[in-house]
């Protein structure tokens, strides 16, 4: 870090914001003092790499001519109402909330970003507080190795190139979505011309951006809808399972109760909606004798064989 | 940190120390989550900073003996600048997603606040882009009763469908806060049957019932944190060697180490401190599991199973 170079990059901020025309390259050379001594080359180059540094803080940096009728005499200025954070205020409850929801992120980057909107709201007078609400501690992670890119990529409707599943894909992202503890990215998969939902932990590889930003639409309407019908959901088959009572509550919570005389005493019977046999026989077997499945008979013959894969580690 | 970080940081500066006259040096480095010594390098480059001209009445002053002797910062001449920079996509959205979180989170008496401070920042950023956050929050009834015995600081009794032991309980307990881990939210609370710390995912609890009972001093409680596990006295070390079908646990339970097997398959270290758990979790992955040590880890699964063909007539 450079205490000069910070110096020089705030005098060009200050210097342009005071502008109220476009200032022609020569006159800020003049005006500010790290650009005296430099060679022409030098002063072109430190002055282009200084305007980017600026814009890719957020500064608004326009380029523009004072004239219509010399409209290559470029100049610079930052307009103020573009600059400036505009009016904002919060009351009590409102800050209270937003110094708890300075706490949220599990994450250096986006905490980072917290911190500095924070310290913006600071700056403009507001007071966050969160030793108000005591009782609530709120944590979300982004650990997720490709999460950064694609977090950018959302932001600035950017095309991203990744693999997944071992396919290379080029997709347009439209909707970030935490669920369930981890990310998941709903996009459009330009390489498939299709619709697609992608777990952000099972991309593999570096995503890369591709092209500009802005660079397509996202589509109008309820995003989290589309997500939903996505996401593989239980259902379309039916199984019957006897349940030790008192035993299972979670599972008894998502099945139906079912009138048939369960085949053991302390056991009642009930239905419940599955998507496929691989994971309900874990499910089913998770809980040992206290439940037992019934039908389908695939099912049952499933579940047997996974109880007889660990009974047998007992015989080894 | 380079040169953008600090210009960043002095944009916000200049306007706060407008904000806040005679402003303590360390409470402002906590502020900006700065050492003191980098707030003083801060400061030293506003000093060089003002309008252009650069002579003595353009630049922005600074009391740096005050900040020296007395540790107060004290700005002026700096009415150009007297308001921060518009946010960043970034950090609007990290704000944004932040306060959507909060908002599936909190109690129906923190919500209202929660929206509008949200719909606050929406205004000033214009268009936001889609994130969206669903955290496993519960009933918003469970919320509010333990909001409620939180703030007036009495013990509840749950109604608890908890995974790990396969039946419904009803532990009485001392509750202190409602914190999220890996995306699902947690009452974390002493349990008098426990006599220790505990967390009970809100999404299984059924119900809440009010007592009369004043919560006692039990200390601060422990920070869990996804490993939370690790700093359990009575947490015995599992390593199990697992096929490629098993390796989705590691996507779901804090691990010890991870090490990749010939064949796609990979062995994981975990740490356990409820013997339920274990077995439950053995059972589930089944035929995915090849090896287990120490082998009596498994012996209470093997059982379970062996009970369970029974009954199958197996």
């Amino acid at each position: 870090m450079s205490a000069r170079k910070s110096e020089r990059i705030m005098n060009l901020a200050i210097c342009l914001l005071m502008a109220r025309r476009f200032l022609p390259r020569e006159q800020i050379r003049a005006a500010i003092e790290g650009y005296h001594g430099l060679s022409d080359g030098a002063f072109e180059r430190t002055f282009e790499r200084d305007k980017e540094e600026l814009r890719a803080l957020g500064v608004p940096v326009e380029t523009g001519s004072n004239s219509p009728l010399f409209p290559d005499d470029i100049g610079y200025r930052i307009s103020r109402d573009d600059f400036e954070l505009p009016p904002i205020e919060f009351d009590a409850a409102e800050t209270a909330a937003l110094g708890l929801a300075s706490t949220v992120w599990d994450s250096a980057r986006l905490a980072d970003d917290t911190v500095r909107a924070m310290s913006k709201l600071r700056a403009a007078g507001v007071q966050p507080d969160s030793d108000r609400v005591a009782g609530l501690a709120p944590r979300m992670g982004a650990h997720e190795p490709a999460f950064d890119a694609l977090w950018q990529a959302t932001l600035t409707r950017t095309r991203v190139r990744f693999t997944y599943r071992a396919l290379d894909r080029t997709v347009e992202p439209w909707l970030l979505a935490y669920r369930r503890g981890a990310w998941y990215l709903l996009a459009f998969d330009t390489t498939r011309g299709e619709e697609r939902l992608f777990k952000v932990s099972r991309v593999t590889g570096e995503p890369r951006l591709v092209g500009q930003a802005r660079a397509y639409d996202v589509p109008e309407g309820d995003l989290e809808a589309r997500l939903a019908n996505l996401e593989p959901v239980p259902g379309g088959k039916e199984a019957r399972v006897a349940i030790a009572d008192g035993a299972a509550p979670d599972l008894r919570r998502r099945a139906r109760p079912d009138a048939t005389p369960a085949p053991f005493p302390g056991y009642s019977c009930y239905r419940l909606d599955y998507a496929d046999v691989a994971s309900l026989t874990g499910d089913l077997a998770a809980y040992g004798p206290q439940v037992i499945a019934l039908a389908p008979a695939a099912l049952r013959r499933s579940v047997i064989a996974q109880l007889k894969a660990v009974a047998g580690w007992g015989a080894a | 940190m380079t040169s953008a970080d600090q210009v960043a940081r002095l944009l916000a500066l200049v306007p706060y120390l407008q904000q806040h006259p005679d402003a303590d040096l360390d409470q402002t480095a906590a502020v900006f989550g700065i050492a003191p010594a980098q707030l003083i390098a801060d400061l030293n480059v506003l000093w060089f900073c003002g309008l252009p001209g650069g002579t003595m009445g353009d630049l922005i002053e600074v009391d740096m003996d005050a900040v020296e002797n007395e540790g107060r910062i004290r700005l002026s001449n700096a009415d150009f600048l007297s308001r921060p920079l518009r946010f960043t996509m970034d950090e609007a959205m990290s704000l944004v997603v932040a306060l959507r979180a909060l908002a599936e989170l909190a109690d129906s008496g923190l919500r209202p606040a929660v929206r509008s401070a949200l719909a606050k920042i929406e205004a000033v950023v214009g268009a936001t882009p889609r994130v969206g956050v669903l955290l496993a929050a519960g009933e918003a009834s469970v919320r509010d009763a333990i909001a409620a015995a939180i703030d007036s600081r009495v013990a509840v009794e749950l109604e608890y469908h908890g995974p790990s032991r396969g039946v419904a309980t009803t532990p009485l307990v001392d509750p202190v806060r409602v914190s999220v881990r890996d995306g699902y939210s947690y009452l974390d609370a002493w349990s008098y049957e426990r006599d220790a710390w505990r967390s009970y995912r809100l999404d299984r609890i059924v119900a809440v019932r009010s007592t009369d009972r004043a919560v006692a001093d039990h200390g601060e409680p422990p920070v869990f944190t996804a490993g939370w596990l690790d700093h359990r006295p009575d947490a015995v070390e599992v390593t199990l060697d697992l096929g490629p079908d098993g390796r989705w646990i590691t996507e779901y339970y804090p691990m010890r180490s991870v090490t990749p097997l010939r064949g796609g398959g990979v062995r994981v270290t975990l740490l356990v401190a409820d013997p339920v758990w274990l077995r439950r979790l053995l059972l589930r992955l089944g035929r995915a599991v090849r090896r287990v040590q120490p082998p009596e880890a498994a012996e209470s699964a093997v059982a379970a199973a062996t009970d369970a063909l029974s009954r199958y007539g197996a």
